[in-house]
């Protein structure tokens, strides 16, 4: 895996003009450009808050310790991350086909690539909290402090690249040899955001079910970001911890897995 | 052996007939027959040689030329030398750094600039972005895209994207360069620029591993060949006997398919259509042969069964070089001459006091006509290859007869070596 990741960090500059590409074409022929990295969870930000506080009013019952506008932001930027970086890597083998059967180099590259200009999106969507946290600050009761907890949120962001890219891995070489795999990934990020509190928490701990439910690697990370940017606290415990190791499981599976069947790709997509 | 810059020893790589198992469901499908046949593995009609022992090495600096029919395994023993598909049996040796040209412009995105795709693409073939850079102006100008450079590529027309796509491929300075059929594509002049290119950069010390349909492209950059037929070497040496030997291939394969000169399949229903038997260039001894001298007389022979009998048949013969305009078209009816033609088999001859065209590859085609209808009754593929040899002594389209007058100075005869080379 050294070799592997040696050889990699050679192809570099293909990684980063490929993410380039992506974000290139993404936005190009559009007016707003990246514009809509922010605009998109935005969006969805000011749906749930009036879902949540006017049409059925439960926020009181989730005990946020932030308003709730900020609480679904801060869960919905790093789960678009997420689930944007997925659907990338899903169909990248199979979208750059005329690369994979005509050019040899890594075929990390492109799943890689697409978790890297969703991180682009990300950090575009993510300075959007400047904003966020000024205006609650001045115009509710909670107050924002600068606290060195802010320092911790580039380890989570490296937790949640890691678990994603593993699992992207896996998923990109799953649709090269069954495309079964694009439609079935595609109902289970939707499904696996209900189970992860982006949009509401989850009970800490207690029933088995909390318990099930905090195995789901991307709660403890969302939960973390909200802990260090909003609630002024560095989130080492247990659960993300735990977080981490799974991420790293999954890289290691993943990349072992991509490694061990790449010289197929070429012929098999 | 350490000094070779590409071993091929013993490759052998094997692919899967049929479409595989694309979705979960089939693969679950195929599991269950495969338990209850208890068949284990799967057949071994479901898979075929693509390559079968081929072996074959280059020298650093050396050209080589890989030619074969289509579906010899050229285009696979490129990717395994690149090092997209392993093969199953044998072992590929590198030395230095390699670049695949598989396709022009692979990668190239539509929706990107000219300029930024050259930056993709470097980044695709292994350059750097200073590399790119560098080299920015000169690959822009061999493309000869110039004004379009920041116009994006879906805009482009086939042949600039191909321009640019070589003209990258052309900067990226490896050590060794596969090149695969990729000049097949934009025009005359842009593919003698990218033949004297890679000429130039053989000559600067890179070595080049070459194929190509286009027998007159191979012989003017690789002094030696392979030939492939059906995943072995048929054939591997001097250039000039390897395209003979190509061109044997080919007809033979054609034999084989039972394919007839329009290059369909003979079936029932197609018997009762006119066709081209077949199609001979005899010199005056009755000596057959695809490779014929420009400055001897030659007879085109042509065979034909015609399910009718027609009283004015037109017998037709075009030939053309790189499938561009017919550079000799031969009408029986300008002639002034018909034939009337009963059903069955019959033959007509054509016969030429010689055939001066610039020596190299030609492609004929053979129509019938049915002169009262002014009907086309066969019009076959420019498909089959015609080598003629002038002795190397003229480029251009013709090889005229011709003596040279000087006035104070003497003609002096050059000896054979000191002739301007042929990749020139």
């Amino acid at each position: 895996m050294t070799a592997a990741a040696l050889e990699l960090y050679r192809y570099r500059q293909l990684l980063l003009s490929l993410t380039w590409r992506d974000l290139r074409v993404r936005y190009k022929q559009t007016l707003l450009g990246m514009g809509w990295a922010v605009l998109l969870p935005l969006a969805m930000m000011l749906i749930f808050t009036f879902v949540f506080t006017r049409a059925v009013n439960v926020v009181g019952s989730m005990k946020l310790s932030m308003p709730y506008p900020l609480f679904a932001y801060l869960g919905l930027v790093p789960w678009a991350f997420f689930s944007t970086s997925l659907t990338g890597c899903v169909s990248s083998l199979v979208s750059n086909r005329n690369l994979v059967t005509k050019v040899n180099f890594p075929r990390e590259v492109f799943p890689l690539s697409a978790i890297g200009s969703a991180l682009a999106d990300f950090a575009v969507a993510g300075s959007v909290l400047v904003g966020l946290t000024a205006y609650f600050h001045l115009t509710t009761e909670w107050s924002f402090s600068f606290h060195r907890s802010l320092l911790f949120v580039p380890v989570v962001i490296l937790v949640q690249v890691v678990f994603t890219a593993g699992l992207g891995l896996l998923l990109a070489m799953g649709n090269l040899f069954y495309r079964d795999v694009r439609q079935v990934s595609g109902v289970a990020i939707q499904l696996w955001m209900f189970v992860t509190c982006v949009l509401y928490p989850l009970p800490q701990s207690g029933s088995l079910t909390a318990r099930c439910l905090w195995l789901n690697p991307m709660t403890p990370i969302i939960s973390a970001y909200r802990a260090c940017i909003a609630e002024g606290r560095v989130p080492l415990n247990g659960h993300f911890a735990y977080a981490a190791v799974v991420a790293g499981l999954s890289l290691v599976v993943g990349w072992t897995c991509f490694r061990r069947w790449s010289h197929r790709f070429a012929e098999c997509i | 052996m350490s000094e070779l810059a590409v071993l091929f020893d013993g490759v052998s790589k094997r692919f899967r007939r049929g479409s595989g198992h694309d979705t979960l469901a089939s693969l679950l499908g195929a599991s269950v027959r495969r338990l209850v046949d208890r068949g284990g593995r799967p057949a071994a009609r479901d898979t075929f040689w693509a390559l079968d022992d081929v072996d074959f090495h280059v020298r650093p600096g050396e050209a080589l030329g890989i030619i074969g029919p289509n579906g010899a395994g050229k285009s696979t023993a490129l990717k395994v030398l690149a090092g997209i598909l392993r093969p199953e049996r044998g072992r590929v040796r590198i030395r230095g750094r390699l670049t695949a040209l598989i396709e022009v412009g692979a990668g190239f995105h539509g929706d990107l600039t000219g300029r930024e795709n050259i930056y993709l693409n470097g980044a695709i073939l292994g350059m750097t972005r200073r590399e790119v850079t560098a080299k920015l102006d000169t690959i822009i100008d061999f493309s000869g895209v110039g004004a379009f450079i920041d116009t994006p590529v879906k805009r482009y027309s086939t042949g600039m994207q191909a321009r640019l796509g070589f003209s990258i491929a052309a900067h990226v300075s490896p050590d060794i360069l596969l090149v695969d059929e990729v000049l097949s594509v934009g025009d005359a002049v842009f593919r003698v620029r990218c033949l004297d290119r890679m000429s130039e950069l053989v000559n600067s010390g890179l070595t080049l591993i070459f194929v190509s349909h286009n027998l007159e492209q191979v012989r003017r950059v690789c002094p030696r060949t392979v030939v492939l037929e059906a995943g072995q070497v048929a054939f591997s040496g001097p250039t000039e006997r390897a395209i003979e030997k190509y061109v044997e291939v080919l007809m033979r394969d054609r034999n084989g398919r039972g394919g007839d000169m329009c290059g369909q399949l003979v079936d029932g229903a197609a018997a009762t259509k006119s066709r081209v038997l077949g199609v001979r260039f005899l010199d005056r001894e009755g000596g057959e042969g695809v490779s014929v001298r420009a400055d001897e007389p030659v007879d085109i022979e042509i065979r034909y069964r015609l399910p009718r009998a027609i009283p004015r048949l037109v017998v037709e013969v075009n030939m053309r070089r790189d499938f561009a305009q017919n550079v000799i078209s031969l009408n029986s009816l300008r002639d002034g001459v018909t034939f009337a033609a009963g059903e069955g088999e019959g033959w007509a001859v054509v016969r030429l006091p010689s055939l001066p065209l610039a020596g190299g590859q030609y492609f004929w085609n053979v129509r019938l006509w049915d002169a009262d209808g002014g009907t086309i009754e066969v019009d076959t593929l420019f498909e089959y290859p015609l080598v003629v040899n002038d002795g190397g002594r003229a480029t251009g389209m013709l090889a005229l007869e011709r003596t040279w007058v000087v006035d104070r100075a003497t003609v002096r005869q050059e000896s054979e070596h000191r002739r301007i080379p042929a990749a020139l």
